[in-house]
């Protein structure tokens, strides 16, 4: 290998019938390049999809990656190591997938009656693991039993097992419809992911296991995947008597899209639930899909969001999707605490109430209580991506759940706790593929574009004396972002598209939206007022326009809005970036003939935000879209009545905006958390230090000033610390002096 | 007596204008402040100025891990 990274393959010889081979496999890292335009791409890209995970998808070369997890989640589905492994691939991939596949499935995790038992119908293996002191700590000894004796049980055996409705004749005309769709995609797939029935039947009928202290089993699933013998999370729903069974169904009515088929044939690949990971992008109906596999799980089942607004939107689709009784839906937050009744139901609630250790209400402890004291079939965590790892590893450990199921449409942190979420919850079931779902209709086709403001020179200048707080607001003002916003606003109002600008900067959303004469929402707007203007927006033909703050990043649903303007976000934060794409890819609009969303990011160059901007593009440029760059807006300068074309009006807005406070900057005053959210639904703020080496850390003036029970604390070294760096936390008491403690331990 | 100082004359955006005149600030480079894309610099800083503004637009941008890794 060259020192620059760059390897040499062209002494690697082109095969036969390389026309028809449209991949070609990285001997060095196991990268799998796929040329997407090939005519062969589609069959090989469900191949791949089973194997490995999408890197990068733009329009037409495809990156794979092959990890253990996804190759552990093709053996699951039933493919065989030897189907895999084609003749023609370098050794050490051959290798890697051999070392990967050969251990899986050897050992399974199961949970019994509230506890868990490690099982293997190999005692070697048991025994194996059981070297491992991290293992052998976590297992319980029952009855001073010997060390090496381990509970013996006749195996389940898996003969007469359903597959979700395909063979079931007894259901009814939904379960029939969605029968079809299953069977449809078996034909599609059998020979990608076939169902090795047989080898579950050559089993050995002995199965020895031995249990685990709960709170250990995350460490005990670590070190097995350490070790290289990863445990198979698996629920035979189907045969599962000790949990009474809800009834639940989807509605007649209720139709599933294909791909929302892909991914639950893929979770519940052998007729067993499988836990994981589904990534889907906003508004390509994820929660149908959690839905959807709650219907087919037909147990109790938890769900878990991450705010109260979206636990409410939860329960409402659960009504309207299936025919569950309202009785037996129950929400669980800080304002609502509510029980279902009868063996089995859905209780909804949020991550901080589950993950709470504070003290609770009286009826708060008793429901948590409540739903730890039982054993939930089906465990649906949504916008998994966003839960701190601690607080995950919490629910997780508290709640006996059989099947755990993530969603997700950004699978990305600006930390790297990404990884945490595989033995958490477990691998990545399915990725939708955004350009194929657009071309096919379900989410709307997207141009993006970032436009390139110049700073004025006055702005510039003082740009570059500002702090870097100071900063952030100097390029969200910038007279000519304010005049290319106006400028698109009319454009696109003018085409009769509905126009959402985003700014995550209050101060500017402000300015921007009374200087336009436009309504404006922020954490702060009055939920009646906001309910007024958005039915406004949605309903009069007069108002097209409004700005959001973040507010407007998630929990606000407009399929009105066709046309998406960003004036300030969140530094480099990919999921923002994405997650406010979604709030145009269900426009309504979106199946009209030629029908385009835009997707504006109005960019101050030479700036900061230069860099935020492109990395916050990386996400979706992955996913395949593309970014235009405009340097300049044909007939900007001709349009009439701009804003600030003068030179003094320009200089009276810089003036406004030195004077301005410095909190409005600051972006996170904005939303008041609410009892039930999540702190974290804003990604960690010092990703930057990786690159370059600088943390930045925004504070309010109220814990500057202390009043955040910190104390102020000047740093003695005259150079380096930044002036807007954090105070420090005051340093621990000391130890008291043996005199004085014992004074203070009168006290 | 006259004093000569070679001068080099340098175009540029407003922007880098800006970033000239506030490195000006703090030692003296400029001779004459032309126009708007124009200024006269002391040619003996002609290369501090290009690698300070080097520094600074480099600053600005984004380099994906995979430019990174060689290191």
């Amino acid at each position: 290998m060259s020192p620059n990274g760059i390897v040499d393959y062209s002494s690697i010889k082109l095969k036969n019938h390389h026309a028809s081979r449209p991949l070609w496999i990285n001997p060095g890292n196991g990268h799998i390049i796929l040329e997407a335009f090939s005519p062969f791409a589609e069959k090989a890209q469900d191949f791949l999809i089973t194997i490995s995970e999408p890197v990068s998808r733009p329009s037409l070369i495809h990156e794979y990656k092959m990890t253990p997890y996804s190759l552990y989640a093709a053996v699951s589905v039933g493919l065989e190591t030897e189907a895999i492994i084609d003749t023609e691939i370098p050794d050490s991939v051959i290798e890697m997938i051999r070392e990967c596949t050969i251990s899986y499935g050897k050992v399974k995790l199961l949970l019994k009656q509230n506890r868990y038992f490690v099982e293997s119908s190999h005692p070697e293996v048991l025994q194996m693991l059981l070297q491992d002191p991290a293992i052998a700590e976590a297992r319980i000894n029952t009855d001073g039993a010997a060390q090496d004796a381990f509970i013996t049980n006749k195996a389940p055996t898996d003969k007469g097992l359903v597959i979700p409705g395909k063979n079931d004749t007894t259901a009814d005309a939904d379960n029939n419809a969605k029968g079809n769709n299953a069977q449809d995609d078996e034909l599609l797939f059998n020979t990608v992911v076939a169902i090795d029935k047989e080898d579950e039947e050559d089993e050995e009928d002995e199965v020895h296991s031995f249990e685990i202290r709960s709170e250990k089993f995350e460490n005990v699933k670590k070190r097995c995947n350490e070790l290289n013998y990863p445990m198979l999370e698996e629920y035979d729903f189907r045969n599962d008597a000790s949990l009474a069974p809800l009834e639940i169904d989807l509605k007649p009515i209720t139709v599933i899209r294909p791909y929302q088929e892909k991914c639950l044939s893929k979770m519940f690949g052998n007729g067993r639930a499988r836990s994981g990971i589904i990534v889907l992008p906003c508004g390509a109906g994820k929660t149908l899909v959690g839905i959807t596999a709650a219907c087919t799980i037909k147990k109790s089942c938890l769900v878990l969001c991450t705010s109260a607004v979206s636990v409410m939107q939860w329960k409402q689709q659960f009504l309207q999707w299936s025919n569950i009784k309202e009785s037996q839906i129950s929400v669980f937050t800080s304002d609502q605490k509510e029980k279902f009744i009868g063996q089995s139901g859905i209780v909804i609630s949020t991550y901080s109430m589950v993950a709470n250790t504070r003290t609770r209400s009286y009826e708060a402890s008793k429901m948590m209580d409540f739903i730890t004291g039982r054993e939930w079939g089906f465990i649906l965590l949504d916008e998994v991506h966003v839960v701190p790892a601690n607080m995950f590893r919490r629910v997780v450990t508290t709640i006996a759940a059989h099947t755990k199921l993530g969603l997700t449409a950004t699978l990305v942190r600006e930390d790297d706790k990404i990884q945490d979420l595989n033995f958490l919850i477990g691998p990545k079931l399915y990725e939708a593929n955004w350009m194929d779902l657009a071309s096919k209709g379900h989410i709307a086709n997207v141009q993006c574009a970032e436009v390139w403001c110049d700073m004025t020179p006055e702005f510039y200048a003082e740009y570059l004396k500002a702090s870097s707080r100071k900063r952030m607001l100097l390029y969200a003002m910038n007279p000519n972002k304010l005049q290319a916003c106006q400028f698109l606003i009319q454009y696109h109002e003018e085409r009769g598209d509905k126009v959402i600008v985003f700014s995550d900067n209050v101060y500017a959303l402000e300015k921007y939206a009374r200087l336009l004469g436009v309504p404006f929402i922020h954490g702060k707007t009055k939920p009646p007022e906001r309910m007024y203007i958005l039915s406004k927006f949605q309903h009069d033909s007069a108002t097209n326009t409004i700005f959001l703050s973040k507010v407007g990043d998630t929990s606000i649903d407009l399929p009105e809005a066709t046309c998406l303007i960003q004036i300030s976000s969140h530094y480099g934060s990919r999921r923002q970036e994405a997650q406010r794409l979604g709030r145009i890819l269900r426009a309504k609009r979106r199946n009209d003939e030629g029908f385009n969303a835009f997707f504006y990011s109005l960019v101050s160059r030479d700036t900061q935000e230069m860099f935020y901007s492109t990395k916050r593009q990386q996400f979706l440029i992955d996913q395949g879209y593309a970014f235009k760059v405009i340097t300049k807006l044909e007939g900007m300068e001709k349009a009439p009545n701009l804003v600030y074309r003068d030179h003094e009006e320009q200089m009276k807005l810089l003036g406004e905006v030195l004077v301005a406070n410095d909190n409005a900057a600051d972006l996170d005053n904005d939303i008041e958390a609410n009892a039930d959210d999540l702190p974290g639904t804003v990604t960690s703020r010092n990703f930057n230090s990786q690159a370059k080496g600088i943390v930045r850390r925004t504070t309010n003036m109220k814990s500057l000033s202390g009043a955040d029970h910190m104390a102020y604390f000047e740093g003695t070294g005259g150079h380096g610390r930044p002036s807007g760096s954090t105070p420090r936390k005051k340093a621990p008491a000391k130890e008291h002096h043996p005199l004085f403690k014992r004074q203070w331990m009168k006290k | 007596m006259v004093k000569a100082v070679k001068g080099t004359i340098v175009k540029c955006d407003p922007a880098v204008k800006q970033v000239i005149i506030s490195l000006d600030k703090k030692e003296k480079v400029i001779i004459e402040d032309l126009d708007e894309n124009h200024l006269l610099i002391d040619t003996s800083r002609v290369d501090y100025i290009k690698k300070e503004v080097e520094k600074l637009l480099e600053e600005n941008t984004y380099k994906s891990e995979l430019d990174k890794a060689p290191n």
